[in-house]
């Protein structure tokens, strides 16, 4: 069986965890035989490892095609990314007009390629995988990370990437969500037939890292509790009610410490809320954090918080629990569905979320709990699994599962 | 002669409320959660009494007028009891007028519905006191048969009742400890000479407790006849059928639409109509059978899932550590002499409180399997702990004004203000009258 999988990032790029959740996917796929040719839009400023990567497992073909394109945008909104050295880069084109033009180089790849059906992930791909269809009458599998409501924190959408989405959907022979909770908006909100939508988790690699030198010591030898927060700051991931809580947390108990590592368009907002709450003594403001700086803080953190508005998955408290750090997570996220072993609350609950946030640091016995459980719950949220369920719904679209089995 | 022993568990703990850190030293009712959520423990009484203790116990004293033969046993803990007075009199007085009939036993208990046994001797002595005490009053009758929580059983407990004058104990009928032998005769425990054991036949208790409304159950629908059969089989390979379950099975565990009521209105009738089939309390089962053999049970055994032991309990580490640390107070408690105090520990000992920590269902995906008021384990561990910490303090200072003298002097100053009140009020009527 062979796929043609259209993508927008890769990994070493850094752009959160949708890229991470497209290379996990397909070298378990890879490993079930399946052959995988990834198309992705451009070249990628970490191009040079980047066709290496499966240089060893050789089903993988790569293509480059010349555009920018990036995730979490509005459909108007100029493209930028994170440069190898943490700067921040632009470029002055509207993604929107790439999701076109990349749908256009799609169309002739599809042409040129041998493949059974097509898989494409997160929204903007469905075009280029809604062309591919065009092109060839392939079945057409459409991958949802997430969906134009998440970006925005739930209640709307952007009308131009929502039209976009909901016409993709319609033409999709089957739709891949990565939770219920978006499988629920999927039928809710664009109308698509239960029927067509399956629930495939994402998983997490296997790791048990190492003990890395430690960061923030002299707050520790102080006694301060460090809550660490990592992933973008914006709407969606409801930065603002963590402060909140924040601000509760300090009234009743002055010894905790609030870490905030990443980026986004409420960065300046979140900044003066820290300000005008007085807080600023209390929140440290790290900027994007990668690889092992982040690993260390996951490791110096009494525990992690996870405020989301709206989540689709959320891959960054399964990260924290490998690093052994407790995590406490929103309702209103996918990874809620599979992690059982999270404090878990409302986001809008400011209340509870500052109650948990101290419980958390106060009980070491739970605290301990949650990690050693957490991680045997990890081991059992895996991309062997997702791809697994994948494999079935492309064996379903080909007519093969009565055959095959 | 074969005869049925039905025992029915009555038991509704006093479940903590939402409480939160800020709230430990500003507030000290834990129980009276007041919201629509299933920790306000008087709407959840009232809920049960409306779907099984209101027509379960009329539907009882029903059978108990139609059938002379009919009996059978009830246990109840005290922290029901303390709530049907406070909230639903009238659900107590059919209890009582059930138990008037004279062909309804009341068994022993721990008051708080905890594992007291295993953790304080002491305490759990007091606790069986209590419960006699409150049986006595409310029922006029004294226990003779003990249960302990979830059906908890060891030797030792055993040996404990013997010593304390009972005539038997209940326990589960569990095939690893039985192995070929049936639990349908009377055992004699290890280590006792007097006390017998009652176990109960879990196969044909669950077929009812558990399995009744599942339509997936391949003996679904259940009727009485078909039941009184699968009883009637045991002619000639026992003595006593024990049929041990919830009180709360009919009508709220199996909801009034599975039937459960026509079944239990059926089933005097169905088995009495095998001429050699009869009923007999626990007391009147351990009199009427010689034992048959040796019960020996030197780990703990339950009445729960598929394991039989605690560890739905403190099965976890957080159990064990709520746990240890409600009993690791117990001396600190009982110096303050303070019953409010004494009462809040107590409550705080019933078994549900751990249950509610469980998380043993998520090992195998079973989410569904976790029965409780609150959203999750460590919610319910989060409440407790809280709840746990504030009496501490309480505790603590109430140690620290003992030591200082503080309540004798507020009592007499207390009683002087009254005094002084009283006399000026009285001075004043004198004067303007």
């Amino acid at each position: 069986m062979r796929v043609l999988t259209f993508g927008w990032d890769y990994p070493p790029f850094k752009n959160g965890g949708l890229g991470v959740a497209c290379h996990g996917l397909t070298e378990e796929l890879i490993e079930l035989g399946l052959d995988i040719i990834f198309v992705l839009p451009r070249a990628q400023p970490t191009l040079g490892n980047q066709k290496f990567i499966f240089a060893d497992k050789n089903p993988v073909t790569i293509h480059v095609v010349a555009s920018q394109l990036l995730p979490y945008q509005q459909a108007q909104s100029f493209i930028e990314y994170f440069s190898k050295d943490g700067k921040r880069v632009r470029f002055e084109r509207r993604i929107i007009d790439e999701v076109h033009r990349y749908a256009r180089e799609a169309y002739s790849i599809a042409l040129q390629e041998q493949f059974d059906l097509i898989h494409a992930h997160d929204w903007t791909s469905y075009l280029a995988g809604v062309a591919a269809k065009l092109a060839t009458g392939k079945p057409l599998v459409l991958h949802v990370h997430a969906t134009s409501f998440d970006q925005a924190g739930g209640e709307h959408s952007d009308p131009e990437i929502y039209a976009l989405e909901r016409h993709a959907f319609n033409t999709a022979d089957s739709v891949v969500a990565i939770s219920h909770y978006t499988k629920r908006v999927i039928v809710q909100k664009y109308g698509v037939d239960a029927e067509k939508v399956t629930v495939v988790h994402n998983g997490i690699k296997p790791h048990s890292p190492h003990q890395l030198p430690p960061v923030l010591e002299e707050l520790k030898r102080q006694g301060k509790k460090i809550v660490f927060y990592n992933g973008r700051i914006t709407i969606q991931k409801g930065v603002d009610y963590f402060i909140r809580a924040a601000r509760k947390v300090i009234d009743h108990d002055q010894n905790v410490v609030f870490v905030i590592s990443g980026w986004g368009d409420m960065e300046q907002q979140i900044i003066h809320l820290v300000g005008s709450l007085g807080l600023s003594k209390y929140v440290i403001f790290t900027g994007a954090l990668w690889d092992e700086e982040r690993d260390r803080m996951y490791q110096a953190a009494d525990l992690l918080v996870m405020p989301s508005v709206s989540e689709p998955f959320g891959l960054v408290p399964l990260e924290a629990i490998q690093h052994g750090t407790p995590v406490l997570i929103t309702k209103q996220s996918g990874v809620a569905e599979v992690l059982t072993h999270a404090l878990k609350v409302d986001f809008w609950d400011t209340d509870e979320m500052a109650n948990k946030i101290l419980c958390g640091l106060r009980y070491r016995v739970m605290n301990k709990q949650l990690v050693e459980e957490g991680k045997k719950e990890l081991s059992r949220i895996t991309w062997r699994h997702a791809a697994h369920k994948v494999h079935a719904v492309y064996k379903k679209l080909l007519g093969w599962l009565n055959e095959r089995g | 002669m074969l005869t049925v022993c039905p025992y029915f568990h009555v038991h509704q703990p006093h479940r903590i409320k939402q409480y939160r850190v800020f709230d430990i030293g500003h507030d000290d009712q834990y129980f009276n959660g007041g919201d629509e959520t299933d920790l306000n423990n008087e709407k959840v009484l009232r809920k049960v009494a409306e779907k099984s203790y209101i027509p379960a116990t009329a539907l009882l004293g029903e059978l108990l007028a139609r059938h002379p033969e009919f009996r059978f046993s009830l246990s109840f803990s005290g922290t029901v009891l303390d709530q049907f007075e406070s909230h639903l009199p009238d659900v107590l007085k059919a209890f009582q007028g059930l138990v008037k009939t004279g062909r309804v036993e009341v068994l022993a208990d721990t008051y708080y519905h905890s594992l007291a046994f295993f953790y304080s001797r002491s305490e759990f002595e007091r606790q069986v006191l209590l419960h006699q005490k409150k049986i006595q009053d409310l029922f006029g009758v004294t226990p003779r048969v003990f249960r302990n929580t979830e059906l908890s059983y060891t030797n030792d407990l055993a040996t404990w009742c013997e010593e304390n004058g009972y005539l038997g104990i209940m326990a589960e009928g569990w095939d690893p400890i039985l192995g070929w032998r049936s639990p349908n005769y009377v055992y004699s425990p290890k280590g006792c000479s007097t006390l017998k054991v009652l176990l109960k036949n879990y196969k044909l208790s669950d077929d009812v407790a558990f399995r009744f409304g599942n339509r997936g159950w391949e003996s679904w629908p259940l009727d009485a006849e078909t039941y009184a059969n699968w009883i009637h089989r045991h002619h000639g390979d026992g003595h006593t059928i024990n049929l041990f379950m919830d009180f709360e099975t009919f009508g709220e565990h199996q909801w009034e639409d599975t039937g459960i009521f026509n079944f239990l209105r059926d089933l005097p009738r169905a088995l009495l109509a095998h001429p050699d089939t009869g009923f007999k309390t626990a007391t009147e089962t351990i009199l009427a059978y010689p034992t048959v053999g040796e019960f020996d049970v030197p780990h703990i055994l339950t009445w729960a899932d598929t394991d039989r032991d605690l560890t739905a309990w403190v099965g976890n580490d957080i159990q064990k550590d709520a746990i240890s640390s409600i009993y690791a107070m117990e001396s600190d408690v009982m110096k303050t002499k303070n019953n409010a105090l004494i009462e809040t520990w107590r409550r705080l000992q019933t078994s549900d409180h751990f249950y509610y920590m469980c998380t043993k269902w998520f090992n195998d995906g079973d989410v569904h399997a976790y029965f409780s008021p609150y959203e999750s384990p460590y919610d319910a561990y989060i409440t407790f702990m809280n709840a746990l910490s504030d009496l501490q303090l309480r505790v603590t200072r109430a140690l620290e004004e003992n030591a200082h003298g503080k309540v004798p002097r507020n009592l007499f100053t207390r009683m002087w203000e009254r005094f002084s009140a009283y006399w000026k009020k009285i001075m004043a009527s004198i004067i303007y009258s």
